[in-house]
């Protein structure tokens, strides 16, 4: 009930930071009408519902109420007050979306909607020995200076049902929707549903923005199956927590494939429309998590996606994927230590004229956060190739790429990071090596990052 | 359920009270089983469980050996979660980089946001800092306030009412119970605020100046009437730097302080180096009662830090 009121209040944010004075907002919440009908039918039914009209409590003094004449007119009392109480809980079971009534709504404040709105800066300076190959959207993909992503972060709950939470990435080509879509809040038995715009659960790091890396770059496999955005699209989708006592979570999405950038696997050429349900991407995913003890923790997940793809009428791709992440942490450790091993691994079955290719790809990864200031991480990634590729067609043999960074943090909310790559694939005639040094800043709501 | 059996036990039937009501108990046992709270720390969970008694069931999200602004967001805490009849948490931005995303995943109406089982301790405490200028130049600064509150008494008692009037709404059977049992606590929180607050004013002035490591302690300082010039740290949250520490050396020396206080999940090394250098003592803190394992009070880790606080600070 505490949240409903929040419904008919006005926000305004005067000004994101005083860096930003040009972006100021005003929303305004006008989700009045609907929820007004509500209201409106549940105060017919008290009106029309027949209760006798003595046994009901008359608005009386105090001093009448305080002091009845007789034992009988006190009996009478309760009675009319259980009926009351009966009324009441009837009208909360058959109207449990009405409002609290407008005039007793408080006046509008501003806590009661804090839109969380967070600017996230990403830029580099990279170095590369010959003709870089980098496959993320984001990634430095020359010698020189890159303004890799100004991501706004936004988020808050719309109502007592659903959050909203969007990602807006201004780049030097524009401005991108990377996410923005509805969820769930409280759907009873476990279940949440999400629609808009979204990363598709497909594997660990998938679900993530590049600010939450530890590397500058996307690991080679995201960006060669998934896609240089990642895997994304718009639809809808479940997930269901089980009510086994440990983590184990369900979900399933079903999004329209959107181009080479996020869907590059299935319709990355041209899109052919939708006619049937067979023609949107699946991705269905396992996520389980286990308390080895209080200080190590690992999470395991099982994904795979599927869907058209457009070398042929009829043709399919799936992806069988698997990922581990194993976080040793010690809980009472002052330096605030971690160090965390990920493994992602996926297979890439396609139909493509004149047969199937299958594709193997993958990155592990591990981090030590030594203290909260200072990080360090190995990753080696591999993807894997062969003659006839229709989507790189020069990949006619593996790709290896090892990576290190190091990173300062002067405080959570800036990271200065240094990495170095070889990257080798085996179709050029000398390995690709990478130099990058990378900035992050962070001015607003830092939101919380998931496990 | 409970009211049956109730009359049932009392009433005559000697010979097949015991065994009946052994299974009335069991089966009234199922349907009125103790209401499941999760806390974020564990001093919230030691209030909840002393005002609760019987009638509640709890654990916490942190151990009191763990920096309650840094837990992971494990996905096991998400169950726990899920299955939550209240979650009691601290406010003010402590658990901001944690538990939002349990909360959304949990899928739990009642602990989501204005949910009947979702209570913020901060509501309910005089909040110091609320009106201080935040801004990150200055560190990790909690725009709302100082979110340390359960370091006083005082503060305490005011969490152990309203944790009361929580616990008896959701509880209605139990309501007398809670209201009286709430105010008990508070009443025991209450008399060690006044009396550790009488002692401690009983040091001289000199002996009453303090350097804490963070900026925490402030409830402390208030309740105890202390005087801390400055923190070791020169930003709450980022690591002291050299020129900061060394200001601290210098100003431990002219005003002769003999203790830093600084909380258990904090690094010790720069206060012990500069405690070896100016012959102080480094106090340190529990971050929380003993709940999890020991079953400590709230009230009996107060008196615990506030021990160690004393004998050094009246050496």
């Amino acid at each position: 009930m505490q949240t409903r009121p929040r419904l008919f209040s006005l926000l305004t944010i005067k000004s994101l930071d005083e860096q930003y004075p040009m972006i100021d907002l005003q929303l305004s919440f006008r989700l009045g009408a609907i929820f007004s009908l509500g209201l409106l039918l549940s105060q017919t039914g008290i009106a029309s519902e027949p209760v006798p009209q003595d046994t009901i409590p008359a608005p009386t003094t105090g001093a009448e109420t305080a002091t009845p004449k007789s034992a009988d007119q006190l009996a009478n009392r309760v009675k009319a007050l259980e009926e009351m109480v009966e009324l009441m809980s009837s009208l909360q079971s058959a109207a449990p979306a009405a409002p609290a009534p407008v005039a007793a709504a408080p006046a509008a404040r501003p806590e009661a909607s804090n839109l969380d709105i967070a600017l996230i800066l990403d830029a580099a300076a990279a170095w590369f020995s010959q003709e870089a190959l980098q496959t993320g959207a984001h990634d430095p993909s020359d010698t020189g200076f890159h303004l890799q992503q100004l991501e706004m972060c936004l988020g808050e709950n719309v109502d007592h049902l659903f959050e909203l939470k969007a990602n807006l990435v201004f780049s030097t080509f524009g401005v991108e929707v990377e996410e923005a879509y509805g969820r769930t809040l409280s759907l009873p038995g476990g279940f949440q549903l999400k629609a808009g715009q979204f990363l598709t659960p497909m594997g660990r790091l998938n679900l993530t923005h590049p600010h939450t890396w530890s590397f500058v770059d996307q690991p080679l496999v995201n960006g060669t199956f998934l896609g240089s955005e990642g895997s994304r699209g718009s639809g809808v989708e479940v997930s269901w927590l089980s009510p086994l006592p440990w983590f184990a979570d369900i979900v399933l999405s079903a999004t329209e494939a959107a181009g080479e950038c996020c869907a590059r696997s299935f319709m990355s050429g041209d899109d052919l429309g939708i006619r049937t349900p067979l023609d949107l991407v699946y991705t269905l995913g396992l996520r389980q998590f286990f308390e080895l003890s209080d200080d190590v923790g690992l999470a395991w997940g099982l994904t795979t996606q599927q869907g058209p793809n457009s070398t042929g009428n009829g043709n399919r791709t799936e992806i069988y994927g698997t990922d581990l992440y194993l976080r040793w942490r010690p809980a009472a450790a002052t330096s605030r230590m971690a160090l965390s091993w990920t493994f992602e691994g996926m297979m890439r079955r396609r139909q493509i004229p004149g047969g199937l290719r299958v594709d193997l790809g993958g990155y592990t990864q591990l981090v030590w956060n030594l203290n909260p200031s200072w990080e360090m991480g190995a990753r080696y990634g591999y993807v894997s190739g062969s003659e006839g590729d229709d989507l790189i067609p020069e990949a006619t043999e593996d790709r290896h790429r090892v990576s290190g960074q190091v990173t300062y943090r002067p405080s959570h909310f800036s990271r200065l990071r240094l990495q170095g790559s070889r990257d080798q694939p085996l179709y050029r005639d000398e390995p690709i090596w990478v130099g990058m040094l990378a900035v992050e800043f962070l001015v607003g709501a830092h939101g919380a990052h998931s496990y | 359920m409970k009211r049956m059996t109730h009359i049932f036990c009392t009433g005559s039937f000697r010979q097949f009270r015991l065994a009946a009501c052994t299974i009335l108990l069991l089966s009234s046992g199922a349907a009125e089983a103790a209401l499941k709270v999760v806390t974020t720390t564990p001093d919230l969970a030691a209030l909840v469980a002393e005002v609760g008694g019987d009638h509640v069931d709890v654990m916490t999200m942190s151990r009191p050996d763990q920096d309650p602004h840094y837990v992971d967001p494990k996905p096991s805490l998400v169950v726990d979660l899920a299955r939550a009849d209240l979650l009691v948490f601290n406010g003010l931005e402590l658990e901001i980089g944690w538990l939002p995303p349990l909360q959304v995943n949990c899928r739990n109406a009642a602990v989501q946001k204005g949910g009947t089982g979702y209570f913020d301790a901060s509501r309910y405490v005089k909040v110091m800092e609320a009106d201080r200028e935040a801004n990150r130049a200055m560190g990790d600064i909690h725009p709302g306030g100082n979110p340390h509150y359960l370091y006083d008494p005082r503060e305490g008692a005011k969490v152990a009412v309203a944790l009361g009037n929580k616990l008896a709404e959701l509880i209605p059977a139990q309501r007398a119970f809670l209201l009286q049992n709430a105010e008990k606590v508070a009443g025991s929180l209450r008399e060690i605020a006044k009396r550790e607050a009488e002692r401690f004013r009983g040091l001289s002035k000199d002996q009453r100046r303090v350097v804490t490591y963070h900026r925490s302690l402030v409830y402390v300082i208030d309740w105890l009437g202390l005087e801390r010039p400055l923190n070791v740290e020169a930003r709450p949250g980022v690591a002291p730097t050299p020129g900061h520490v060394a200001r601290v050396l210098s100003t431990m020396r002219s005003q002769k302080i003999k203790t830093i206080v600084q909380e258990r999940h904090y690094p010790t090394k720069t206060s012990n180096t500069l405690a070896r250098m100016v012959k102080a003592q480094v106090v340190v803190f529990p971050g929380g009662a003993s709940f999890a394992d020991k079953k400590e009070l709230y009230s009996q880790r107060i008196q615990r830090t506030v021990e160690a606080l004393y004998d050094s600070l009246s050496r």
